[in-house]
């Protein structure tokens, strides 16, 4: 195999061939990126059985072939290599990188026993690739990140008419967010699909920027996977099994006391006031007629408080909420204000759930659907 | 009566008086025996720190059932099969019997050997009786096993006198309650009072003043410093450091460079007698863990996993008599050809409840796929400890399978408090009920890990 490519088109395949890699593999050889030249240019691989990943370059190709090299360390290579030309051969049983002066001998890794990668052909739909890379980025970061249940590790996607809503939890908050789904030629109008959110979080960044994603979600051999598709790139990923929990049944229908607040201000306020907190420890919130008083206590070594602006509606309301969570959701509103809603329980041991959503203003209601909602701490006095 | 010991007696009798104890009939013979100081002077009150450990406890605890086996060579451990020695009396231990060897091993040695089963609820009983008598002479009581404890008397001096004199005190104390001999080392620092206690056994008590800490410590092998093992002890000896002396005399550098930065330092510290650690009172746990060595390999996963629910049930037990939840549940296996793994796995929320660390550590199990060997050896250890009530529960939003049912919560409360009342062995989950005479032996617990 011989050939020549751009350097900065030969180090961005890689880097996203390699992205989805694990750190730690099953099999050695899953370790490794697939490199297969034929006279339209390269296609670039990995595949771990649970996450493929693969994508096409145009290159020189002088002799066709195909070899699997370590990914991680080609990836490395190819970020460092001077500008200029990648020219790319085997020899006898070693592979040769070089550009400009640099040379690189490498380990041919045995290709024969390397996988072949799932192929999906049908097209379930279409998502705006901004709109969709945002809504992953406002939703994963509920996602549970502790093994102990599987299917909440996941963001749960489910496509009905026209739109496709995800959804995370990890059994203390649950974040929602809708997005235009468009049918395209398909008869699919709903499905729903259960993804890895660490692999759906790297699918957002590196399709944040490609106008439309093709997605295809398919059942073959038992084995269900879901395909994303945009500018040459592919990733597919193996759905987590089992059901998600009905958590949009959570979300209150109306609430009648919430408050507005400027979402910078009370990121600011949260994140000073929480350095005194002992972790894992939660913040006192009172929003009163004046506004909405923050105060760390329960460490006896230090305590602080800080009051800012706040538009009730509605009754005093006092709520304890760990600040990391409240943080989480008030960095995902996007919003220059935010509602802050308080449910009503009947549970006197489990206060009622907190709802966070986008306000455009202080008077106006977020255009977008985002809901965040979070299970705030039992008041301790 | 020399002079020394009547003023050791009056002292005991005012100390007794002043700690509130009963005025039990003192057996003379051990509390008025002169005790020895190193060097041959006199204590001079410098080793405050008392070292005192049980004389062959496990045995001694026994014999008091069986005066008749008195003065002959018995051995505490379970005769059959796998059955390892738990402690032996001096007269068998002079045949070469130590703890843990192979009751087999220990009988071809000392074949006249009477081998006795041993009681561990009986030793704990004793156990915690000689812990209270070792604080009713000062709070600052370490006890670093059942048998053993370091007791800091540097301020009950004023009150009940010289080291040796407490030590007596001690030592006559429990012989007068419970029967049992004892040997105390005193010395400045806890190392130096550990080798005295080992020198002053069976039934002693050795002083090591201050002054004569070095005298004592130097001509002894290296090999008695804690620390060196077999390995670390030829390196040395490679060197030629054979004794304590001519490793305190090597340069530090030449010793880091040898046997590595921490130990060097640890070692050459240790060398010139110097041990900086204090008494802890209360140590602060890590894990808390029980495991089980089966008599017969078993390759029945049924049998494994009742096991487990078992173990789970003494970890939870511990947990919640010390307050501590944990976070992390770990199994560990053993196979017949001594290969070990362990698998663990970090829950959502700390937990003390058996049935929420029965089913981690199955789970583990089941995740471990078809095993091909038979198992001899199953532990359960709960990691990532916090006190119970310290963590602020975060609430869910909804309950699910993960969490057991509180139910579960009120159950293992109710067996604790009927535990506490009539024992253990009374109530039983109905799966560990089981027909017949017991066919295995009771799981250890393993020390907490420091």
């Amino acid at each position: 195999m011989k050939f020549q490519a751009n350097r900065d088109v030969f180090s961005e395949a890689v880097s996203f061939a390699v992205k989805l890699l694990p750190q730690r593999t099953t099999l050695p050889i899953l370790s490794g990126v697939l490199i297969e030249a034929s006279g339209d240019g390269l296609t670039l691989s990995s595949f771990d059985y649970e996450v493929s990943s693969q994508t096409q370059i145009t290159a020189d190709v002088e002799e066709p072939g195909r070899v699997l090299v370590s990914g991680r360390l080609l990836s490395d290579i190819a970020n460092r290599l001077p500008n200029a030309p990648v020219r790319f051969y085997t020899e006898d049983h070693h592979i040769i990188v070089t550009a400009g002066s640099a040379k690189f001998t490498l380990l041919n890794m045995p290709v024969e026993e390397y996988p072949s990668l799932p192929v999906v052909n049908e097209q379930s739909g279409l998502l705006k690739a901004e709109d969709f890379s945002t809504a992953i980025a406002q939703v994963a970061v509920a996602a549970s990140r502790d093994d102990v249940t599987p299917v909440i590790t996941g963001v749960q996607l489910e496509i009905s008419n026209n739109s496709l809503s995800l959804v995370a939890t990890d059994r203390y908050r649950v974040a929602v967010r809708t997005i235009e789904w468009d049918s395209g030629t398909s008869s699919i109008d709903t499905a729903t699909a259960l993804v890895p959110a660490k692999t759906l979080q790297e699918i957002g960044k590196t399709f944040g920027n490609s106008g439309t994603i093709s997605v295809a979600i398919t059942n073959t051999d038992e084995r269900e996977l879901i395909a994303f598709k945009a500018d040459r790139k592919t990733v597919t990923s193996l759905l987590i099994k089992g059901n998600f929990p009905p958590v949009k049944r959570l979300f209150p229908e109306t609430v009648d006391n919430y408050a507005v607040i400027n979402t910078a201000d009370l990121i600011e306020a949260t994140r000073r006031v929480s350095l005194v907190l002992e972790r894992e420890a939660a913040l006192r919130f009172t929003f009163t007629i004046d506004g909405v008083t923050l105060e760390a206590i329960g460490s006896e070594q230090a305590q602080a408080s800080e009051s800012i602006d706040a538009l009730l509606t509605g009754t005093d309301t006092v709520v304890s909420l760990k600040p990391q969570f409240l943080l989480d959701g008030l960095g995902a509103v996007h919003s220059e204000y935010v509602r802050i809603s308080f449910t009503k329980t009947d549970n006197p041991n489990k206060p009622g759930p907190v709802l966070i959503t986008s306000q455009s203003s202080k008077d106006q209601a977020g255009s977008d659907d985002y809901k965040y909602l979070l299970q705030p701490n039992l008041l301790l006095r | 009566m020399s002079v020394a010991q009547h003023r050791l007696e009056g002292m005991a009798e005012g100390a007794k008086r002043a700690a509130g104890w009963a005025s039990k009939p003192v057996r003379q013979a051990a509390s008025a025996a002169r005790p020895r100081v190193f060097g041959g002077g006199e204590d001079d009150g410098s080793a405050t720190m008392l070292h005192i450990d049980m004389d062959a406890f496990f045995a001694s605890v026994e014999l008091l059932e069986h005066p008749e086996l008195v003065g002959k060579a018995v051995i505490i451990g379970h005769a059959g099969g796998r059955g390892v020695v738990t402690s032996a009396t001096y007269e068998a231990r002079r045949f070469g019997v130590h703890s843990a060897m192979p009751v087999a091993r220990a009988l071809q040695l000392c074949p006249h050997a009477v081998v006795l089963p041993g009681h561990m609820e009986k030793y704990k009983r004793f156990s915690g009786e000689v812990m209270r008598i070792f604080r009713s002479v000062t709070p600052l009581v370490e006890p670093l096993s059942i048998d053993e404890a370091f007791l800091d008397v540097a301020g009950a001096k004023r009150l009940l006198g010289l080291p040796s004199t407490i030590g007596a005190l001690v030592r006559a104390q429990v012989e007068a309650e419970t029967g049992l001999t004892c040997s105390v080392g005193a010395a400045s620092t806890k190392f130096i009072a550990k080798m005295a206690s080992g020198r002053a056994k069976p039934d002693g008590m050795l002083v090591i003043p201050a002054a004569e800490t070095l005298a004592f410590l130097h001509p002894l092998p290296i090999s008695a410093l804690w620390g060196v093992g077999a390995s670390t002890a030829e390196s040395l000896s490679r060197l030629g450091i054979k004794t304590v002396g001519e490793l305190a005399a090597t340069p530090l550098d030449t010793l880091i460079r040898r046997v590595g930065e921490a130990s060097g330092a640890k070692l050459h510290a240790l060398a010139s007698g110097l041990d900086p650690r204090s008494v802890v009172t209360e140590r602060v746990e890590k894990s808390i863990g029980h495991e089980i060595t089966f008599e017969f390999d078993v390759a029945d996963e049924q049998k494994i996993r009742l096991e487990l629910l078992r173990l789970s049930d003494q970890v939870a037990v511990r947990l919640r008599r010390a307050g501590l939840a944990g976070k992390t549940v770990a199994l560990k296996l053993r196979f017949t050809d001594f290969s070990t793994i362990t698998r663990s796995r970090t829950l959502a929320e700390p937990t003390d409840l058996a049935q929420t660390i029965s089913d981690a550590s199955r789970e583990l199990f089941a995740a471990l796929g078809p095993v091909d060997q038979r198992v001899r050896l199953i532990g359960v250890r709960v990691e990532n400890l916090v006190t119970a009530g310290d963590t602020v529960h975060q609430p869910s939003l909804w309950d699910d399978e993960s969490a057991p049912p509180s139910g579960w919560r009120d159950a293992e409360a109710t067996a604790d408090l009927i535990a506490a009342k009539f024992g253990r062995t009374l109530l039983k989950r109905a799966s560990l009920v089981q027909p017949g005479p017991r066919d295995r032996p009771a799981a250890t617990p393993q020390p907490p890990t420091p």
